[in-house]
């Protein structure tokens, strides 16, 4: 057996003895829990409101006008979602919803929109339209609060591939049948198709209770945005993984890298928020992690789509080289 | 296997069994100084939501919160004896006993999900997934992946 077929037959071994193994050694467990939790709870906080507007709706008027429904959701959910994209401001958002009440309140005497509420539609730009009118709004609005949400919780998976066995001096053993390198990237492969699974697990479960119970969407519009939310979710993790691995393997106590990758991940974001409200030019701290752009991955723009694929690839091959350059020359 | 060879997840799930039966324990107490409370709480400055609620809550009957009482302490009781029988790693007492909180976790919620009025979360919606989240990832790691570790 050539020497790259051995090293493929190795990694492909150690990843998926790892994938099942993070179960048993508790990381995996307390991720699986937590994971699922914030997922269906993210959901059910955004899903709940709108089943009751179909409940009352159905009181009133005997039926539920999906039509109606989908508009209120547009309605609630475009100053968030512009926020969120970072298309608006706080201040911008507050003016125009002041606004549209203004319009609203005089529209019984001027059915004619003003002259800034028509600058305010306008503005609505085409990711927040695309998100809310062109797909699932529903969906989107968790795909948007997973993306955000998604990469606090993936440390409580990755945090321990490698600094649990160098703490034992248990990989010694192991280092006699195969290389570092089978190991260090084996374990990271390993963790991200258990980290995929779980997001399969969640965003399945959640098209099918939006499909079967709410049915405000056709069903091939929400298996087709599934898809692309599953996609966006799974490789966004990578990253952040790869993150892990690196502190994983720069230090050799389990718990010291669990709190090293907690700090990092949102140390990072908190950083950049806090300090660019003293130094404007902070917030670019932001993009020392994925965090800046991540939402790119919903983007409608094919171009910015591909950009925020190739960053979270490009952000995981130099965490992983670094990781990988301190796992191969420290004393394990 | 050894006391000395449990591993890491089966530790786990024990400790998040004592924290779920602390929590559910805690949860009674306050269900039953709501249910003792319930009629006296003055109903006249809240919104037609928060009214409904209450008043679902009065009308519940006090066999649907005897049952809900009865099911609750013996979900608590059985997730703490399965979490001694996971750290003992005993076959009766870990096994048995978590598989018995599985199936009880998972009939309860699917019974009060029916008995329940809507206003009080009853029918079946997507927090009920959640509450079924525990229980299934017990009843399935406890016969896989843990099925050898439990044999004392």
């Amino acid at each position: 057996m050539s020497l790259k077929r051995r090293t493929i037959s190795h990694i492909r071994l150690i990843s998926l003895y790892w994938s099942r193994y993070t179960v048993r050694s508790g990381s995996g467990l307390v991720y699986l829990l937590i994971a699922l939790i914030f997922g269906l709870s993210v959901a059910h906080i955004i899903i709940m409101p709108v089943e009751q507007l179909m409940a009352r709706q159905e009181k009133e008027i005997g039926k539920v006008d999906p039509e109606a429904i989908r508009n209120t959701i547009i309605d609630i959910g475009q100053p968030v979602t512009q926020w969120v994209l970072g298309q608006k401001s706080i201040k911008e958002i507050i003016q125009q919803s002041a606004a549209r009440q203004r319009s609203r309140a005089k529209g019984s005497e001027d059915a004619a929109m003003s002259a800034e509420e028509q600058k305010n539609n306008a503005d609505f730009d085409p990711w927040t339209s695309f998100l809310l009118e062109r797909r699932p709004a529903l969906l989107s609005a968790i795909f948007l609060v997973l993306l955000f949400g998604m990469p606090f919780v993936i440390s409580f998976l990755a945090y321990n591939q490698v600094s649990g066995d160098i703490q034992s001096h248990g990989l010694r053993y192991l280092l006699l049948r195969t290389e570092r390198s089978n190991i260090y990237f084996g374990r990271f492969l390993g963790t991200v198709i258990f980290s995929t699974a779980v997001m399969a697990i969640i965003v399945v479960t959640i098209v099918f209770y939006l499909g079967m119970k709410t049915r405000i969407y056709p069903a091939l519009d929400l298996a087709g945005w599934a898809a692309h939310g599953f996609l966006a979710l799974a490789i966004l993790m990578v990253p952040y993984i790869a993150v892990c691995s690196l502190i994983s393997a720069s230090v050799d106590s389990p718990f010291l890298a669990l709190v090293l990758a907690k700090l990092t991940i949102a140390g990072i974001l908190l950083l950049a928020i806090l300090g660019s409200l003293a130094w404007k030019p902070a917030k670019y701290l932001m993009y020392a992690l994925p965090w800046g752009w991540q939402s790119n991955l919903l983007h409608p723009e094919p171009i910015h789509l591909l950009g925020a694929t190739l960053g979270c690839l490009v952000y995981t091959a130099a965490f992983l080289m670094v990781g990988y350059y301190r796992f191969e020359s420290r004393d394990l | 296997m050894n006391e000395g060879k449990r591993p890491g997840g089966l530790t786990a799930l024990a400790v998040i069994n004592f924290v779920f039966s602390g929590w559910g324990l805690i949860g009674l107490l306050g269900l039953a100084a709501f249910f003792a409370f319930v009629g006296k709480i003055p109903t006249d400055e809240m919104d037609e939501a928060q009214k409904a609620q209450i008043e679902a809550f009065q009308n519940m009957g006090v066999s649907v919160f005897v049952f809900i009482f009865v099911l609750s302490i013996i979900s608590s009781v059985l997730l703490l004896l399965s979490g001694i029988g996971y750290l003992k790693q005993k076959k009766i007492l870990g096994r048995m006993m978590g598989n018995t909180y599985a199936v009880v976790a998972i009939v309860s919620s699917v019974i009060s999900g029916m008995m329940f009025a809507p206003e009080l979360g009853g029918g079946f919606n997507i927090g009920h997934l959640i509450g079924l989240i525990y229980p299934i990832i017990t009843l399935i790691l406890l016969n896989t992946t843990f099925r050898d570790d439990l044999t004392n």
